[in-house]
């Protein structure tokens, strides 16, 4: 398979440890691309992945460990929006020199996987605005089409978090950014958040949005003949929805 | 007596770092604390059945008013009876006031676990049956400890152990009006029975071994708790012990203090990426306008986020996964169970984050509050987990560290159950740096995983904005 680049596999565990104490993983393909972020590549992340991917998890596991490695992006993702410095006086009376959090935000799911993200993203911003878009392939052209959408009429000045958990060629995501720039968001204000990339979904979406910045969990191998992700987690929507 | 049992007061509590070279090579410096519990002050009751040692020392226990002051009935120690000696015991036959029916052994080997500050479990033995039950009562860091019981001063180790030999005195129709009352009432006898042991054991062994125990007591106590000047001065004698040990507590901790502002912090240490997000949810944290609703929203999210951190420093090995495509990842997975002990009331509030991350984590609860008049950190309370000595981890979870005294306690607590220090990981929100420094002095091997760090001590307000009093 000419997609697939081998698996980086590296000791994993605290910095004190030593090698021989650490046992050994795969840990996400590295990607230079300057938007891109991914998630430190912790014993405990990977230990969450090695669940999800697991194809004898079950449906209850599935939900409750995604949502974890979710909570995980959302609370990374929300790094990139801005701040400004901020001093408050504490319960003991002291000063603390501190951030306060800017600009107003909204949550924009890509159909249906990505609507599995919007619990991690309650759980950080209570009551967020939410839109949704639903993208299918269409069966005539093999090409993703826009079927629906419905987001805050005041969309153009929010940051977006846009949210769908597996990239794998990118059709959908960018079809998704297209949808948003279009009622005026920014490219710059745009945070795509992921759990699960290919190496040339990351590519292609990273060349089409120069400005856009992806923060994702873990960078797969590459794709296979079908244009799943390998090694893969299944479909994130049927593990997590129905099977 | 093993050199492991510290006799002088003085030479249990040093703060004093010394060297010892780890088992990689590398020398480093660690410092000793010892709980107070470390060298319980031992007090021994002896004398003749009936006498009123038991009276006299719940009484004493009263008269201090203490959760450290454990009663040992030397009565526990009896031996178990084979078939024959059961069946003599039944017909009252069988001689209960000799030494020999006590295993002293087990007895010396308690004290002396007890005196190292060890957790020591304590048989059960039914009068009814003649024999000790499958269970055993533990007991854990008392700082007084009085053993009663009419061979309280009979073996030469167990007077090697005791801090204060007392004998009972009670002239012998006190002593078999007591018996009688006693052994219908408790223990299930009939009056004959009762009658048919004083004059065939009781008696003859209180000449012989009983009464000899005055000749190595401190004080002969007569009339037992009637007896006010005894009794004062028992219990004033005991609350110096026990303020000689605060004290050298205190003292120890403060020892620990030296070189908290040079040194830099231990690498086991992990302060939280100051990102954005942390430091924003920090400071609505920190604002004492912020409502109470969003200063528990917050502090459950940021908690969350502890807990994470911590699950990194927890073990794993290597597994190969299969995806649904028919591939294989390899992966890790955590290599044992992971529990949980709560340090009350603060760690209380971090149980939100660890929920959310393990959902049935057992969670062991300890409670430790500091005097109010002298800042001693003080243990009342704890429930651990049975299996906890073979969890692959134990988070220790306290919302604040300032002095690290309860938390220096803590990990001792989890240490004296079987946890090995290096599966310890301490899960804070703020730390001051001198109890950081303090504890990894103490206990190098645990992880420590900590929110942010302040330069001093701070009074515990995050418990009292999290629970609101």
């Amino acid at each position: 398979m000419p997609n697939v680049r081998p698996a980086p596999t590296q000791c994993v565990g605290p910095d004190y440890r030593s090698e021989s104490q650490k046992p050994t993983a795969a840990v996400s393909t590295d990607v230079k691309v300057d938007t891109v972020t991914i998630l430190p590549q912790t014993p405990q992340l990977i230990a969450l992945l090695s669940i999800i991917r697991d194809k004898n998890t079950q449906r209850g596991d599935f939900i409750f460990y995604s949502n974890r490695i979710i909570r995980l992006l959302v609370e990374e993702g929300l790094n990139h929006l801005p701040t400004v410095e901020h001093t408050v006086t504490t319960p003991v009376g002291r000063s603390y020199d501190g951030l306060a959090f800017q600009g107003k935000i909204c949550g924009v799911s890509i159909m249906r996987a990505g609507e599995a993200m919007e619990q991690g993203l309650r759980e950080c911003c209570r009551s967020v605005r939410i839109g949704k878009i639903l993208i299918q392939r269409d069966e005539e052209t093999s090409q993703p089409k826009l079927f629906y959408d419905k987001l805050p009429e005041d969309i153009a000045d929010r940051w977006v978090l846009l949210l769908d958990p597996m990239l794998a060629t990118g059709g959908s995501a960018i079809m998704a950014v297209d949808v948003l720039k279009s009622r005026g968001v920014p490219e710059e204000r745009i945070l795509f958040l992921n759990v699960l990339a290919s190496p040339q979904g990351i590519q292609n979406f990273a060349t089409k949005f120069p400005k856009l910045r992806l923060v994702t969990a873990f960078v797969d191998q590459g794709l296979d003949d079908k244009n799943y992700i390998i090694p893969g987690l299944g479909d994130f929507g049927d593990r997590y929805y129905t099977r | 007596m093993p050199a492991s049992v510290a006799v002088e007061p003085a030479a249990v509590l040093n703060g004093v770092a010394n060297t010892e070279v780890e088992a990689d090579g590398t020398i480093a410096t660690r410092a000793h604390y010892s709980p107070p519990w470390a060298d319980v002050s031992i007090i021994g009751i002896a004398g003749s059945s009936g006498s009123g040692k038991s009276t006299l020392s719940h009484a004493i226990v009263n008269k201090l008013n203490l959760p450290w002051v454990v009663i040992l009935s030397i009565d526990s120690f009896y031996k178990s009876l084979d078939p024959e000696s059961s069946r003599r015991a039944f017909r009252n036959e069988y001689d209960f006031d000799s030494p020999d029916a006590l295993d002293f052994d087990v007895l010396v080997e308690r004290l002396r676990d007890l005196k190292a500050g060890k957790r020591a479990e304590i048989p059960v033995y039914s009068f009814e049956k003649h024999a000790r039950l499958d269970r055993t009562t533990s007991i854990y860091s008392p700082h007084v400890l009085i053993l009663e019981g009419i061979f309280a001063l009979y073996d030469p180790r167990v007077l090697e152990l005791l801090d204060m030999k007392i004998f009972c005195e009670a002239d012998a129709d006190t002593c078999l009006s007591r018996r009688i009352l006693r052994d219908q009432r408790d223990r299930g006898r009939d009056i004959e029975g009762i009658l048919k042991q004083w004059f065939t054991f009781v008696k003859p062994n209180f000449e012989k071994y009983v009464n000899p125990q005055r000749n190595v007591a401190d004080i002969i106590v007569p009339r037992g708790v009637e007896n006010h000047v005894a009794m004062s001065m028992v219990v004033q004698f005991i609350q110096q012990k026990l303020l000689e040990k605060s004290t050298h507590h205190r003292a120890a901790l403060t020892q620990l203090e030296i070189g908290a502002q040079s040194e830099p912090l231990s690498d086991k240490v992990i302060v939280m990426n100051q990102t954005s997000q942390l430091r924003g949810m920090n400071t609505i944290i920190h604002n004492i306008d912020t409502s109470s609703e969003d200063f528990i929203f917050y502090f459950d999210r940021l908690s969350a986020l502890l807990v994470e951190q911590a699950l990194n420093k927890i073990p794993f090995t290597s597994s190969a996964i299969p995806t649904p495509h028919g591939q294989t990842y390899p992966g890790l997975r955590p290599k044992g169970e992971v529990s949980a002990v709560i340090v009350l009331r603060g760690g209380a509030a971090l149980e939100a984050g660890l929920h959310r991350c393990i959902t049935d984590c057992k969670t062991g609860r300890v409670l430790i509050q500091s005097n109010v008049r002298t800042g001693e950190p003080e243990l009342h309370y704890l429930v651990l987990p049975d299996d906890i000595a073979w969890h692959e981890a134990v988070l220790l979870l306290d919302a604040q560290m300032s002095s690290g005294g309860s938390a220096l306690m803590a990990v001792q607590v989890l240490v004296d159950h079987g946890v090995r220090a290096e599966r310890i990981v301490l899960v804070t929100y703020s730390a001051g740096r001198m109890g950081l420094h303090r504890l990894t002095k103490v206990f190098p091997e645990i992880t420590v995983v900590v929110g942010h760090v302040v330069q001093d001590i701070e009074e515990r307000w995050v418990e009292r904005r999290y629970f609101r009093c």
